[in-house]
């Protein structure tokens, strides 16, 4: 009696799932596609591997914000494939010789398109691009990037008043040196030149914004019905923490996107969305760190990887205001005692490049023929440690490493301690950290050594070495400080010839590698999965969250 | 006269009776002999092993099950056997040691409350209710930059969120009990509470709480490893079962062995603590006679 | 028993309180703050931002706000999602949270009761070996682990279930089972381990020998005695499974309120901690209330004054 009761209970239960794993039989559990196969399906599923927390172009700042941002708007300048800039709604790139830049180099006067166009159908004019870049430097807004426009007359007066009452602030907002002369021309006056502005001007948080629609729904203006752009797609729905949908928007004013229809997930866990690849719900996918091996050993997937590298370096930064990484011996023994290329063609399968200089190749500004003298040597680096009065380790305070916990650190981290183990007797003590404590402590410097990573916000070495390296500087938190970089710095800032520009730039370079205040360790190479039926991809070092987000208009799908 | 004395009983206590009982229960034994062969792994591992834990050996890396390696290597070329009975050594502690401060903290607190009952115990629910209601997660943050990721630090992190469990079950326990008849006959012969909810009641109410504590050890292993995956686990490279699954988790499209084996490991250490527990469980039961 | 339940009702409040104020300290011990990056902002940045957000007033005033805020229903706003409030981004979240929840919960109790009651019936038989292996193997592996094995099973190889998201059965049978598998387990071991202990009670050889068929004995006697402890645990279980399912959640990328409430400590959202730290007290609070209750009404020895 009682067994019946329950098996019963048992099999309604085994009933019960059957009925549910079978209702799912055929088909491959993928969304979008299907359909008759006479037109192949134009729609691109990728992952954005996370919900933004923004998609306000003067707000954004982290990749998964503006990757959303670049499919929807479009500024007055883009970047090509090679990272050289191209004009977008501005008509041409405005320089010297075209009257474009005052000879002085502090105005800017930049002639739109006439035929560029909203969404919506109205035109995009000057005025959007006044109330933009006003709107980033507002106070109020707290945008992230507002100071990485700072030479602008007035910009940071503006942005400065947080406090002040509503009378000062107009005041101030009204004395930014932007100004829509026309419908069609927009002039920028800078406090001292900026060689750089043109590049700052191809950044999203400048793109034009719609003050009507602003003004009306406030914070809302994100939601699908109302952002309203002026670049290829439009964002038609967004499912939080789940997908956003973009379709490719009819009235777009340059050449129309061969793809009807972008959807972005928002899987968090690499297993998982290489799990979705493989059952044919993404297009392209990211790979977990560690198995690119095995994908390269895979007969199908191996042909479905794409490789490129991107503008980021990895490094480890000592704060050389803590014994014993103040003395300049020590640091550079460490240097000297890190094997990066078993790092990376063993640990990282050939994922990635030994670096031995700070700026990565790709941007202008790399030197292949920098930090040589760094090349893995561990009887040169026990012999410098000897001259720094170090020939017995054991003499050597107490050093950590910090870093935040994820998968790569992890393996870099355990690798660099076994590194200083047996090539130097060293004891490297690790000190994993969740993200935010982690940045908190490097940037009190309270740390004794550290992980350090840095991609490009845009292609110069003005973004890579004053910012890091300057005494004093946002980013320095490695403590280094030398008159000598900092004069070179000052004059690359202002030097308006290009090629005198980066001569300079590369002559600091040449004496932070020599100071050795980081050491670097590889550069990064981006390493995912397209399937075959994707063509068109353009891949940039400054690609987004989503490898070729600045081209997905020129993606089209076959087979 | 001599017909009842020869069928009756010799004295034994309760604990004395428990364990001769148990001592008949192959599987517990069985049980406590893994237990202790892993134990004992653990400890003399650096005796047997050729391999240190963190030895990294760039050339064999990620590879499966060889005789040199008989449980593979890591993505640093670590041998997996050597470090899965060096990470016995952290998940036995921790599981143990956490226990130890859940039962420290839990049955008496549980127990005091049933007892005493009224509006001490309301209280003490309620103060419960607090801690049960309170993320666990931000505790054990704040309690890791406080005290770094120190195994210290997994004791008192994993114990201090898990008690109230314990003490909500002591407390149903007794609170059943308390209404019992062998309870009221003490107390009507005069034993204070003290005495009765230690010899009494404690004893009839460990029956449940065994069985939840065996389940627990592995239970707090896997709030170890699920800490190690969120990334607030044990400093490397100091191996613990958490860690190893989630460094196989990372790896698993290329290498599934390595998440699979401290998996197993988990089991098996779990097996032998369940058939322990229930021996334990079978064995302090005085109405268990079979 | 109607006193008791409206007391405890009115005991949420002060309970609510406290872990309010407790987990608004601690956000705000823990180093680190919502700004903080790896590329640091520029100090005029940060101050606007702590300016608009009300991060530069002293500590006592900002919970005073929170308070007063919370009272009149506006729970403030993210910072790790800037253009919703909390109270719009929880209540999209927690449905979700709660349904997975809640379906776990209801597997793992219809595997594990019948489980455990086999077991025990059929002590030391081939059937209570089966169960002890089965619901070992299953508590032995870790929510994530029996996840990523499911997924790859059901979506790369058989390609049956696709690997995540929100919207049917299909999506939501994956994580359920993971959840659900340990709790499974250890409510079939609770579940024996109490029935073993009911079946010998004096009052069930009495029921026997009374001529009670055995079915009566099971369902009228034994079951309700043996699922007090159960439902000790039941509480919990669903407290933890509601909450706990932070690594599921990430792992099938489910829009709930696990995964945004451990990513928002992680990032110092101190808005969406604290509103989610409400939500979460109340539903605990409240779950262990018709726990106690059932208790109660289970066990009729239970007398509360």
């Amino acid at each position: 009696m009682r067994k019946i009761a329950v098996s019963s209970l048992f099999a309604i239960l085994v009933t019960v799932i059957l009925v549910f794993t079978s209702a799912c039989g055929g088909g491959g559990g993928g969304d979008g596609g299907g359909g008759p196969e006479k037109t192949v399906s134009q729609v691109l599923r990728v992952n954005l591997a996370g919900e933004p927390a923004t998609i306000d172009p003067n707000k954004a700042s982290w990749a998964g914000e503006y990757t959303p941002v670049w499919q929807v708007f479009q500024g007055l300048l883009g970047f090509n494939q090679d990272l050289t800039l191209k004009a977008v709604v501005a008509r041409e790139i405005p320089s010297v010789a075209n009257g474009g830049i005052s000879p002085d180099g502090k105005t800017y006067t930049f002639k739109l398109r006439p035929d560029a166009t909203w969404s919506d159908g109205t035109k995009v004019t000057a005025k959007d691009f006044e109330y933009s870049i006003k709107r980033l430097l507002s106070p109020d807004l707290a945008a992230a990037y507002a100071s990485f426009y700072f030479d602008i007359v007035g910009a940071e007066a503006y942005n400065g008043a947080g406090d002040k009452d509503e009378t000062t602030k107009a005041q101030l907002k009204n004395s930014v040196g932007v100004k829509a002369l026309d419908d069609l021309t927009l002039q920028i006056t800078l406090a001292q030149p900026r060689p750089t502005f043109l590049q700052l001007m191809a950044l999203w948080p400048t793109y034009p914004l719609r003050e009507d629609i602003i003004t009306q729904y406030g914070d809302r203006w994100t939601e699908p019905s109302h952002y309203i752009g002026n670049g290829p797609f439009i964002l038609t729905d967004w499912v939080h923490q789940d997908h956003m949908t973009f379709k490719a928007n009819p009235n777009y004013w340059g050449t129309k996107p061969k793809l009807t229809e972008i959807q972005m997930k928002m899987i968090t866990d690499v297993n998982a969305e290489i799990a979705a690849y493989r059952n044919n719900e993404l297009e392209i996918s990211r790979v977990p760190t560690g198995t690119e091996k095995a994908i390269m050993a895979d007969p199908g997937l191996s042909k479905e990887i794409l490789r490129y590298p991107a503008l980021i370096t990895f490094a480890l930064q000592f704060n050389v205001t803590k014994p014993p990484f103040d003395n300049v011996k020590v640091r550079r023994a460490l240097v000297t005692a890190v094997d990066r290329v078993s790092f990376v063609d063993k640990v990282r399968n050939g994922v990635g490049e030994p670096a031995l200089s700070w700026i990565p190749p790709g941007m202008p500004g790399y030197d292949p023929d920098l930090g040589k003298e760094y090349q893995f040597n561990p009887a040169k680096a026990k012999q410098l440690l000897a001259e720094a009065g170090y020939a017995d380790v054991s003499k050597l305070p107490e050093i950590k490493f910090q870093y935040a916990d994820s998968t790569g650190n992890r393996l870099i981290a355990q690798f660099l301690q076994g590194q200083l183990k047996d090539n130097l007797g060293i004891n490297l003590t690790l000190d994993p950290m969740e993200p935010k404590a982690f940045t908190t402590l490097v940037n009190n410097e309270n740390y004794d050594s550290a992980w350090l990573g840095w991609s490009a916000d845009y292609p110069d070495p003005d973004n890579w070495l004053p910012e890091l390296f300057g005494t004093g500087a946002g980013n320095n938190h490695t403590g280094y400080s030398n008159p000598q970089f900092d004069a070179l710095a000052k004059q690359a800032k202002s030097e308006l010839d290009n090629t005198k520009r980066l001569q300079i730039w590369a002559e600091a370079q040449k004496i932070v590698m020599a100071d050795a205040p980081i050491a670097p360790v590889f550069y990064r190479e981006q390493f995912v999965l397209v399937k075959p039926s994707v063509k068109g991809l353009k891949t940039t070092g400054m690609d987004g969250q989503i490898v070729g987000d600045l081209f997905l208009a020129d993606v089209y799908l076959t087979e | 006269m001599a017909v009842v004395a020869s069928t009756s009983q010799p004295h034994h206590t309760l604990w004395g009776d428990a364990f001769i009982r148990l001592r008949r229960n192959r599987l517990a034994i069985a049980g406590g002999i893994v237990i202790l062969l892993i134990g004992l792994g653990a400890i003399f591992v650096p005796l047997i092993s050729p391999y240190g834990y963190a030895k990294q050996d760039l050339d064999a890396i990620l590879q499966g099950p060889s005789w040199g390696h008989p449980l593979g290597t890591d993505a640093l070329g670590r041998d997996v056997l050597t470090r899965l009975f060096y990470g016995a050594r952290i998940s036995l502690a921790v599981g143990l040691f956490a226990q130890a401060i859940v039962l420290a903290i839990g049955l008496p607190v549980g127990a005091f409350s049933a007892w005493v009952g009224g509006r001490v115990d309301n209280i003490i629910m309620r103060l419960v209710d607090v801690m049960y209601a309170f993320p666990d997660i931000l505790l054990i943050i704040l309690l890791r930059a406080i005290l770094g990721g120190t195994i210290y630090m997994m004791f008192l992190a994993i114990g201090l969120v898990a008690w109230v469990n314990v003490a909500r079950l002591s407390r149903g326990q007794i609170l059943s009990l308390k209404q019992q008849d062998f309870v009221t006959a003490a107390r009507a012969m005069g034993a204070s509470g003290r005495y009765i909810t230690l010899r009494h009641l404690l004893p009839n109410s460990l029956g449940p709480i065994i069985v939840a504590v065996t389940f627990n050890v592995p239970r707090a292993i896997f709030a170890e490893a699920a800490l190690s995956y969120i990334g607030i686990g044990i400093n490397p490279p100091t191996p613990s079962w958490g860690n190893m699954i989630r460094d196989g988790y990372d790896v698993i499209f290329a290498a599934p062995y390595l998440m699979i084996f401290p998996a197993i490991a988990i089991g098996i250490l779990m097996l032998a603590f369940t058939f322990l527990g229930d021996g334990l469980r079978d064995a302090l039961d005085p109405r268990l006679r079979r | 028993m109607l006193k008791y339940i409206i007391k405890r009702i009115l005991w949420i409040i002060p309970v609510l309180l406290a872990v309010a104020f407790i987990t608004f300290s601690l956000m705000h011990l823990v180093p680190g703050g919502p700004w903080d990056r790896d590329k640091q902002l520029a100090p005029q940045v940060v101050e606007n931002l702590n300016h608009k957000y009300g991060l530069d007033k002293p500590f006592v005033v900002q919970f005073k706000d929170f308070l007063w805020n919370t009272v009149h229903g506006n729970l403030g706003v993210s910072y790790s999602y800037q253009d919703r409030g909390v109270t719009n981004i929880l209540l999209e979240g927690l449905p979700k949270t709660a349904t997975l929840g809640i379906i776990a919960f209801i597997l793992a109790i219809l595997i594990g009761i019948p489980l455990g009651m086999v077991a025990a019936l059929k002590q030391n038989s081939a059937v209570d070996y089966a169960s002890v292996l089965f619901s070992t193997i299953f508590a032995s592996i870790p929510g994530f682990v029996l996840g990523i094995l499911l997924m790859i099973v059901f979506s790369v190889e058989l390609h049956w279930l696709p690997t995540g998201g929100w919207g049917g059965i299909k999506q939501i049978i994956m994580p359920a089972f993971a959840l659900a598998a340990m709790s499974a387990a250890y409510i079939a071991r609770i579940t024996r381990a109490s029935m073993l202990e009911v079946m010998h009670q004096d009052y069930i050889r009495t029921a026997r020998a009374k001529g009670l068929s055995e079915r009566v004995i099971l369902f009228r006697h034994a079951l309700r005695n043996a699922l007090i402890p159960v439902t000790t645990v039941a509480g919990p279980e669903l407290a933890f499974l509601v909450s706990g399912s932070f690594i599921i959640e990430n792992l099938f990328s489910i829009p709930g309120i696990g995964r945004l409430f451990v990513q928002g400590i992680f990032a110092r959202d101190y808005g969406l901690v604290m509103g989610a730290i409400l939500f979460y007290a109340l539903a605990v609070a409240l779950v262990n209330l018709i726990v106690d209750t059932l208790y109660a009404v289970v066990d009729p020895r239970i007398r509360y004054e």
